[in-house]
């Protein structure tokens, strides 16, 4: 459990002359869950995609021991470091069977696909319900779940969750918290990168405050929730007195 | 599976014993047919499944049409030489052009390919060894059966390479791309392989058809080899047809070409309007295809039409 599974070390990235990202440490070790919160703007999404190496970075990223530094998108994907892109970036116009098939795509052992589909089908019953349905056709919700039910398809050690909460009803944003903890629950580690400090406090294990490209905070997320600062910017809570 | 195909086997046998049972104009009109039946189906590999319309499949066939002119006229060498000659040709400059311009999407990269075919008709237009202006004589033959059957032979080969491609992990990956290249490079669809691969398996069959018809017709010349109207042809055809599907672009060129062919011998100088109209309404009533609508009239009527058209907002 104390493994080292994501590694990063003075990590700094940005678009064109403009630095976005400045000296980020930050880990994950296996089995756990990760939350990286912060507001719009603070770089949440610039370190995600220098994590998948769709964006140049310096500094070092160690996936399970590998440098990740030289790799291509796709072979880091190969590697089990999987992300639910934030807005989902499904198929539209496939059906939620074909989605969840694209997600098995670089896999070739058939029985272990099978299995995989059986595991999103009971983590997302609704899924099988609309397994022949076009993905554009689903609910906000629905999509969310087939976006997950995807990335797990693709047999992850690392999930990467991006903005899982966004434009969903608190109730849904509860049901696929549940399914976050279940599915670490199966061995899976979790990243989760939340605007929704307190959905994303309510099931991770350690959490990280990013604010302009620096991380500002870090610690269990008992000890950020009651950080008063944390507090104040994030959880809109004021201090008495 | 039999039943399925069984239809399909049985109007390719059909095809194959027209010059025993045809006459001389009915074998024209059947070499011309199979000729563009052959380049949509060519084009429906990358246009079909990436949804990357190439209007450089016209240059492909013309590197095709050449490389069996300059082999058989200027080097004396059999035919089938300068059939593998011409693919060739074309398969390698769909590779050194693919790199590059498969990194544009959509309008700009049918303009780029667009260019292509401007560029080697100007280049061949310029080279003694492919006769410059004037064009090139291919040695005389009356071997017309044998044109008809190669050319079936072909549009079967670019159909059996469409059916294993729309059920293989590689015509899985194309279709990805076309629905959301972002999403299928996230995947791990390695898309510039794949649509590098498409065109030029494309390029292939598109070159093969050219270098069977330039011994066929005899003379060649840029103008005729480098034609941007035939690219359309190819386009219209496998649109209309059912873009993507196995046998839409087989049937759209059968009867787009039997329509236009039809209206050209009775109505001559308005069949080109005729023809125009025929196409703008299966644009409004079926714009993804004649086997969609297949489909469609099957599961829910003439309500199909009215979805179609509400679906498309036109």
């Amino acid at each position: 459990m104390n493994a080292k599974l994501l590694e990063i070390e003075g990590l700094s990235a940005g678009y064109g002359a403009v630095p976005v990202l400045r000296g980020i440490a930050l880990h994950v070790a296996a089995g756990e869950i990760v939350t990286l919160v912060g507001s719009n703007g603070a770089g949440k999404t610039t370190l995600l995609r220098a994590i998948s190496r769709t964006l140049a970075s310096r500094g070092r990223i160690r996936f399970d021991g590998r440098d990740l530094g030289a790799l291509s998108p796709e072979a880091v994907f190969a590697l089990g470091l999987v992300q639910v892109p934030e807005g989902r970036q499904l198929f539209a116009r496939m059906s939620v069977e074909e989605n969840l098939q694209m997600g098995a795509y670089l896999r070739r052992d058939a029985a272990g696909i099978a299995r995989s589909f059986e595991r999103v089908y009971r983590l997302f019953p609704v899924l099988f319900e609309r397994r022949r349905q076009k993905a554009g056709s689903l609910s906000g919700g629905e999509q969310q779940m087939c976006a997950m039910g995807r990335a797990l398809m693709a047999a992850p050690r690392l999930l990467v969750v991006d903005e899982m909460s966004l434009g969903l009803a608190p109730v849904v944003v509860d049901q696929l918290l549940g399914v976050l903890a279940e599915i670490r629950g199966e061995g899976v580690t979790i990243l989760l990168v939340e605007q929704d400090v307190f959905a994303a406090f309510s099931v991770a294990d350690r959490g990280y405050v990013l604010e302009t490209g620096r991380i500002v905070r870090e610690g269990k997320v008992s000890e950020l929730a009651a950080d008063p600062e944390v507090r104040r910017a994030y959880l809109g809570v004021a201090e008495a007195g | 599976m039999s039943s399925r195909w069984g239809v399909p086997l049985l109007g390719a046998a059909l095809l194959g014993a027209v010059p025993w049972i045809g006459d001389e104009t009915m074998m024209q009109f059947g070499i011309y047919l199979l000729l563009v039946a052959a380049l949509a189906q060519a084009w429906n590999i990358l246009g079909g499944f990436t949804g990357y319309a190439s209007f450089g499949n016209s240059t492909f066939y013309g590197l095709g049409v050449y490389g069996t002119a300059i082999a058989m006229a200027q080097f004396d060498l059999p035919f089938w030489v300068g059939l593998v000659l011409g693919a060739i040709l074309a398969m390698l400059c769909a590779l050194l052009i693919g790199l590059p311009i498969l990194r544009l999407r959509g309008p700009y990269f049918a303009i780029a390919t667009l260019g292509l075919n401007a560029a080697l008709s100007a280049l061949v237009a310029n080279l003694d060894i492919a006769g410059r202006n004037i064009g090139l004589i291919l040695p005389l033959t009356r071997h017309d059966v044998l044109f008809y059957e190669g050319l079936l032979a072909l549009l079967l080969a670019a159909t059996l390479a469409v059916a294993w491609i729309s059920s293989s992990r590689f015509g899985m990956g194309l279709i990805a791309i076309r629905e959301d290249e972002d999403a299928a490079a996230v995947m791990g669809v390695d898309t510039t392989l794949y649509k590098i691969a498409a065109l030029v398996l494309s390029s292939l069959f598109s070159a093969l058809a050219g270098g069977i018809y330039a011994y066929y017709v005899t003379f060649i010349d840029p103008a005729s080899a480098f034609d941007p109207k035939l690219n359309v042809q190819m386009v219209i055809m496998a649109v209309f047809g059912g873009p993507g599907t196995v046998l839409g672009p087989v049937v759209g060129a059968f009867i787009l070409y039997s329509i236009y062919q039809a209206l050209a011998s009775s109505i001559s100088t308005a069949a080109a309007l005729f023809y125009g109209v025929v196409i703008i309404l299966a644009v409004i009533f079926m714009p993804k295809g004649l086997v969609d609508l297949g489909w469609g009239l099957r599961r829910m009527g003439p309500r199909y039409l009215l979805e179609t058209v509400r679906q498309y907002r036109l």
